[in-house]
Formats: structure tokens, C-alpha cells, sequence
């Protein structure tokens, strides 16, 4: 249904042009939930605003198509793109604290996107704005408090609610649930599963907690520095992860993840710099792995590992034996220091 | 809500009371004596004795403060010295005619302010935004009454579109307030001077709702519209607007004050007969009673205005509860 080809994005900046995402490709099917991971600053967010063409106004796709149902969204004019969004791709933001205007009821908010979309008469849609909170469980009379007054997980459930209002294709949920407390995280991402469970919709689940992709997620795409790193199933994934950061991500402090809460920042070194890109592997310099020839000069394709697995790194062929390593604290420390 | 306004009227009643103490103190205590300027100290001995006593003028300061205080509770602002009629009554007949001005100024720069600084917020960067603040900083800094004056030579005399000055056409009397505000020789005589005044006021809504507008529209929400399939007119007037418009209304309430200070000099250009072109005659004339009424009521205008902008800013706001 969503096929997104070679996907490259930039921004302009005052020290040059930004490349925030470069050669993404993923597929998403009817119904498909697909997790994206990766640390802070990889492109996860950028890469799914331009889902929606909600890019910032000095971002730009510079290279790649985006296919929904074989129309490229690239190409659109922007009143096409105004009808696809919240009614076919619906987006959950990031700052779920903050998307709703303080001086409009909620149901005002929801009623109105509905109403931008459908002929619905008002009555119409306020009933199915009932509807919806009903699936995220609030009440009904809760349509009629403005943001001030719900806490944050019921702001949260009314963006949700939002979201699915007109039931889309596919939802765009952007870490919907990093500003709340972790009790309160956990029963939302199960609501979430249970709604995605009854509607058809596909999930895009971008979230920097990789526990979170393991219980919700089909298939996962680990991003690093605006490269997909490893693309797989999740079970092929869970079991046996093939490219380096994945197992970092994994590996790095498995005691916490065991409680779901894995820290992903904690590989040791830091992101590269997307405003002077090398060549090579995006990840080399914190790779404990990385050798001195090919991980330097040539960047890594996605290469098939397994069925429904791909991973872009040279030596997925050593895989196994990385991933013991991997397992060892020391590895990562001494990575961290040669890189520097 | 009406706990709410009772309370602030209250305050500004015990406000006034001080500042109206403050006015009363200002007049008596001006260098030399206060008496000669309010009666004229060529004539007679026996006759200044008698004007002085007819005033109320040989009592203590304190006693005349409280005969002040007493009368201004009762409405009673004295009578007026060239006039010789009741202050309130004077004030009453020049009111209107600085109110219909004053609002039909602010009217005119609040809907131009507010519509083009969410305009030029949209325009960022171009032209268009630059010329937006050029034009509003050059009505700001020019001098109102050179303007006023280079819009009455254009307009008036050169175009001969608006008449000059005054409230109505020379040998025009008309007595109730109908007759002389509801007609259309009147509104061409408000056009010129509220422009003046208006593009005078109009920097301060323009730049503010500019401003607020640029943060505004880096908001969560405003993506969250966009999000929403939302057209891009519907999320600046709707979404946007609508908060951007918060400060501006604060900004507003603030700037009042201010803004009196612009009204005279436009009424004294236009020969409009308001409170503002009285007060500077009042004052030249020595006619203490009519110049402290006038101080009085423009105090409880501004503060009215302050109630006025914090009422409409509860309206505009729902996070805001009344106390
Ligand atoms: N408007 C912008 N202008 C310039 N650079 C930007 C802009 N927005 C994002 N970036 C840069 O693009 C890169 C990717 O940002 P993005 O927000 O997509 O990351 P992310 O993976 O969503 O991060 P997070 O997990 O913190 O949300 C970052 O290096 C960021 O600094
Ligand atoms: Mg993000």
C-alpha cells in the first residue's frame, strides 16, 4: 500500500545543506505495523513528516519516490496532499502535549477535522468524535474540556482519538508517548494495539524505546544517522539482529531493557554529522567491529540476511559471532576509545 | 464573572479616590502662590478677598481637600471658572466627541493591525513584511501632529475630499446628541483625524501580532492542523490567530494609557471638540475645577479600558478563570 523508494531529504541550514534522511526504502502493507527506532537526531521524525509533506519549510525531498496505493506523493499538489492527510495518513505528534490548540474544546478540535474531510453534519460528527472516545477511553463529556483541563495521558488518548477519527489507512504515531510517565505509557501502547486490532489500519511506531516495537511491531527498521541500519521482522530481528547497532541497541544494557526501558543513547561516542557526511559506514566510528578498508570508503547497501531480514553492513556474514561479542561490555568501551 | 468585575471596579473606584488626591495635591502645590493663578492679582484687595472666599480658596489645604474629596464622591466636580457652569456638565458635552474619536481609531488600527501582522507573519522575509513594519514605524515616529497637518493640506485643502476641521460643518448647532453624532456630515469629519490618530496607534497591534503570530505558528498545534488536512487560510485566522491575538489585546489594555496622550494632539489639530483639546485650553485659561474634572475622567477611562481588555482577554482565553 506504502512504498517508499530511495527517500533523501535535506535541509537548508546557515552551515549547509542538512541531509537529514538518505536512500530510505520500506514497504508498509494493509494493516502492517512497523516500528521505527533509532537515538535522537537520526531522522525518524523527518522521514515521516514527508509522509504527509509536513516537512519544515527549509526541508525539502531531494531525491525519491513515496507511493501510496502507486500515486507518488512527491508529485502531489499541495490541495491533493490536504485531502490525503488525517483521512488516509494520520499523524499522532511527537509532542502529544502540545498539539491541541489550548482555545478550542477538544471535540471542536476533532469535530473539525472531521468536518474539513467528510460532509458530516455536526451532530454526525460529534457522534462519532463519542465513538472514538469511546475506543480510547474517555468520556464522552470530556469532548467538552478544553486541553487545560485533561491530564496528559488524556490528552494524549484525545490526540489518539483524534487520529483515528476517520478511520486512515495508516497512522503515523511519532514516540506518541515519551511525555508520560511510564504506568501511564504502558496502558496507552496497549489501548493502541487493542484499537489497532479491531480498525484496519496500518502503524507507522516511531519510538526511541525498542521493547516498545518488540510487543506492537511487525517488522522494525533501525535507523542510524539517516540510514537504515537493518530492516527485518521482528521475531527474525528479536532473535538474531545483523548489523552491529542493532545488537548495540540490544546488548548495550540489557538489565534495563529486561524492564522495558532500554536507553539507546547508552552505545558509548556519539552520532555523526549529517552537515559533512563521509564516506563510508555511517556507524564505523562507534562500530566495535568496523576494519580499516571497506567500512571506510564504501557505504554498506541493504544486503539480505534471512527471509524478510536486510541489514547494511558488510560483514553480515559474521554476524553470529559479532553478536557474542556484542554481549561483552568491554567491546563498546574500546570502540568508543579508538574512535576518538 | 461578576464577583469578578465587582471587585475590579471597586479597586479602581479606591484608585481614582488617590488619584484624584494626587491632582488635588498636584494644583495646590505648584511653585508660588497657588491662589494667583486662579484669580487674577492685579485687581483689588478687597475684591481678590471676596473671589477667594466665593472659591473656597482662604480655607486650609486640608479643609478644601476634604470639601474636594466630599463633592467628587457626590459627582460634584465644581463649576467651571470660564465656563460658569457645572464641570460634569461641560465634560458631558465634550465626551462623546473624544470617546466616537478615540474608538473609532483604535477600531480602525486593531482590525488593520491584527489582520496584516497575521498577514506579514505569513509573508516572513519577503518584501512585503519589510514594507508592512516601514510603513507602520514611519506613522509611529513622524510627529502626529505634522502628520495631521500634511493629511488636512493633501485631504482637505489640495483634494478637498474631508473637510478640515471640527466635528461639523461651520454654523451647525445641533443639541441633542442624535442631532449632531448620528449623521453623515459627522462621519466626514471623524474620517480624517481618526485615520491620523489610527495610523498613529496602529505600529502597536501590527509588530505585536507579527511577533506573536511567529511564535505561534512554530506551535505543536498549528503542525497538528496542518496535520489535520486543514487549509492554510483555516489554520492562520483560526488556529493561529486566535492565540496570537492574547498579547496583543494585553499590549492593547497597556498602550491606552499612552494612546491619550496622541488623542490631544490629533483633537487639537482637527479642532475636534473633545476632552483632549479642552484640557490643554482648560489648563491655559487657569481653569483649575474643568482641568482636574477632565484628569478624573480620563483616569477612570483608562482604567474602564484596562477592565475592558482584561474582560475580553478572559473571553478570548478559556485557561483564564475569573477571581
Ligand atoms: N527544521 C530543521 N532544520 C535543520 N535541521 C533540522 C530541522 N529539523 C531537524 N533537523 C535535523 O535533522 C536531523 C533529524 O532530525 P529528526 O527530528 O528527524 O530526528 P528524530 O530521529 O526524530 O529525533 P528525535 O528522536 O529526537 O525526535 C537532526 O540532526 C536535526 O538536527
Ligand atoms: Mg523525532
Amino acid at each position: 500500500m506504502l512504498d517508499v523508494q530511495n527517500l533523501t531529504i535535506e535541509y537548508t541550514t546557515a552551515a549547509g545543506p542538512l541531509r537529514a534522511v538518505e536512500d530510505v526504502s520500506f514497504t508498509l502493507q494493509r494493516g502492517e505495523s512497523l516500528g521505527i527506532v533509532g537515538e535522537s537526531g537520526c531522522g525518524k521524525t523527518t522521514a515521516t513528516r514527508a509522509l504527509l509533506r509536513l516537512l519544515p519549510k527549509n526541508g525539502a525531498i531531494t531525491a525519491g519516490r513515496i507511493l501510496f496505493d502507486g500515486d507518488d506523493l512527491v508529485r502531489k499538489s499541495d490541495a491533493e496532499i490536504r485531502r490525503l492527510r488525517h483521512r488516509h495518513i494520520a499523524l499522532i505528534s511527537q509532542s502529544a502535549m502540545n498539539a491541541l490548540n489550548p482555545v478550542y474544546t477538544v471535540g471542536e478540535q476533532i469535530k473539525e477535522g472531521i468536518r474539513a474531510h467528510t460532509r458530516m453534519s455536526d451532530q454526525e460528527a460529534r457522534a462519532r468524535c463519542v465513538e472514538v472516545f469511546g475506543l480510547v477511553g474517555l468520556e464522552a463529556k470530556r469532548l467538552d474540556s478544553y486541553p487545560h483541563q485533561l491530564s496528559g495521558g488524556m490528552k494524549q488518548r484525545a490526540v489518539i482519538a483524534m487520529a483515528l477519527s476517520l478511520e486512515p489507512e495508516i497512522i503515523v504515531a511519532d514516540e506518541p508517548t515519551t511525555a508520560l510517565d511510564v504506568v501511564v505509557q504502558g496502558r496507552i501502547l496497549q489501548r493502541l494495539r487493542q484499537i489497532r486490532e479491531r480498525i484496519s489500519s496500518s502503524m507507522i511506531f516511531i519510538t526511541h524505546d525498542i521493547s516498545v516495537v518488540g510487543e506492537s511491531c511487525e517488522t522494525i527498521i533501525v535507523m542510524y544517522g539517516g540510514r537504515i541500519m537493518e530492516r527485518a521482522d521482528t521475531r527474525s530481528f528479536f532473535r538474531a539482529p545483523a548489523h552491529p547497532y542493532s545488537m548495540g541497541l540490544q546488548n548495550a544494557f540489557p538489565s534495563i531493557a529486561d524492564i522495558g526501558h532500554a536507553d539507546l543513547v547508552s552505545i558509548p561516542g556519539s552520532p555523526p554529522d549529517l552537515l559533512a557526511p563521509q564516506p563510508g559506514c555511517r556507524f564505523r566510528a562507534r562500530c566495535p567491529f568496523a576494519d580499516a578498508d571497506a567500512c571506510q570508503t564504501r557505504t554498506p547497501p541493504l544486503l539480505q540476511v534471512a527471509d524478510r531480514h536486510w541489514a547494511a553492513c558488510w560483514y553480515t556474514d559474521q554476524a553470529a559471532g559479532f553478536r557474542a561479542r556484542a554481549r561483552d561490555h568491554a567491546t563498546w568501551r574500546k570502540a568508543a576509545a579508538d574512535g576518538r | 464573572m461578576a464577583v469578578f468585575v465587582a471587585k475590579r471596579l471597586a479597586t479602581m473606584i479606591l484608585m481614582l479616590l488617590l488619584v484624584a488626591t494626587m491632582i488635588f495635591l498636584m494644583f495646590r502645590t505648584m511653585p508660588g502662590d497657588p491662589t494667583a493663578s486662579m484669580v487674577d492679582p492685579s485687581i483689588p484687595r478687597e475684591a481678590r478677598q471676596a473671589l477667594l472666599e466665593r472659591y473656597g480658596l482662604h480655607e486650609s489645604l486640608w479643609t478644601q481637600y476634604r470639601i474636594f474629596m466630599a463633592d467628587l464622591v457626590r459627582l460634584d466636580f465644581g463649576s467651571s471658572y470660564f465656563y460658569n457652569r457645572p464641570v460634569l456638565e461641560v465634560i458631558g458635552e465634550r465626551l462623546p466627541a473624544t470617546l466616537i474619536l478615540m474608538f473609532a481609531a483604535m477600531l480602525f488600527a486593531y482590525a488593520l493591525g491584527v489582520l496584516g501582522g497575521a498577514w506579514m507573519a505569513w509573508n516572513r522575509g519577503t518584501w512585503r513584511e519589510a514594507a508592512g513594519i516601514t510603513f507602520s514605524l514611519i506613522f509611529r515616529s513622524a510627529p502626529t501632529f505634522w502628520v495631521g497637518l500634511m493629511a488636512v493640506m493633501l485631504f482637505a485643502v489640495t483634494l478637498g475630499w474631508f473637510p478640515a476641521q471640527g466635528m461639523r460643518t461651520t454654523g451647525y448647532t445641533g443639541d441633542t446628541f442624535r442631532e449632531v453624532f448620528v449623521s453623515l456630515d459627522f462621519l466626514r469629519h471623524l474620517i480624517l483625524p481618526a485615520a491620523v490618530a489610527g495610523l498613529y496607534f496602529l505600529a502597536t497591534p501590527l509588530l505585536i501580532m507579527r511577533n506573536s503570530m511567529l511564535e505561534v505558528m512554530s506551535e505543536d498545534y498549528i503542525e497538528m492542523a496542518r496535520a489535520k488536512g486543514l487549509r492554510e487560510i483555516r489554520i492562520l485566522y483560526k488556529h493561529a490567530a486566535r492565540n496570537a491575538l492574547l498579547p496583543v489585546v494585553t499590549a492593547g489594555a497597556l498602550f491606552i494609557g499612552a494612546a491619550i496622550g496622541g488623542q490631544v494632539l490629533i483633537e487639537v489639530v482637527f479642532s475636534w471638540p473633545g476632552l483632549g483639546r479642552e484640557i490643554v485650553q482648560a489648563v491655559t485659561r487657569s481653569d483649575y475645577p474643568l482641568a482636574q474634572g477632565i484628569f478624573i475622567i480620563i483616569s477612570a477611562l483608562v482604567m474602564s479600558m484596562n477592565l475592558a481588555a482584561d474582560i475580553v482577554y478572559g473571553l478570548l482565553d478559556p485557561r483564564i478563570t475569573y477571581h
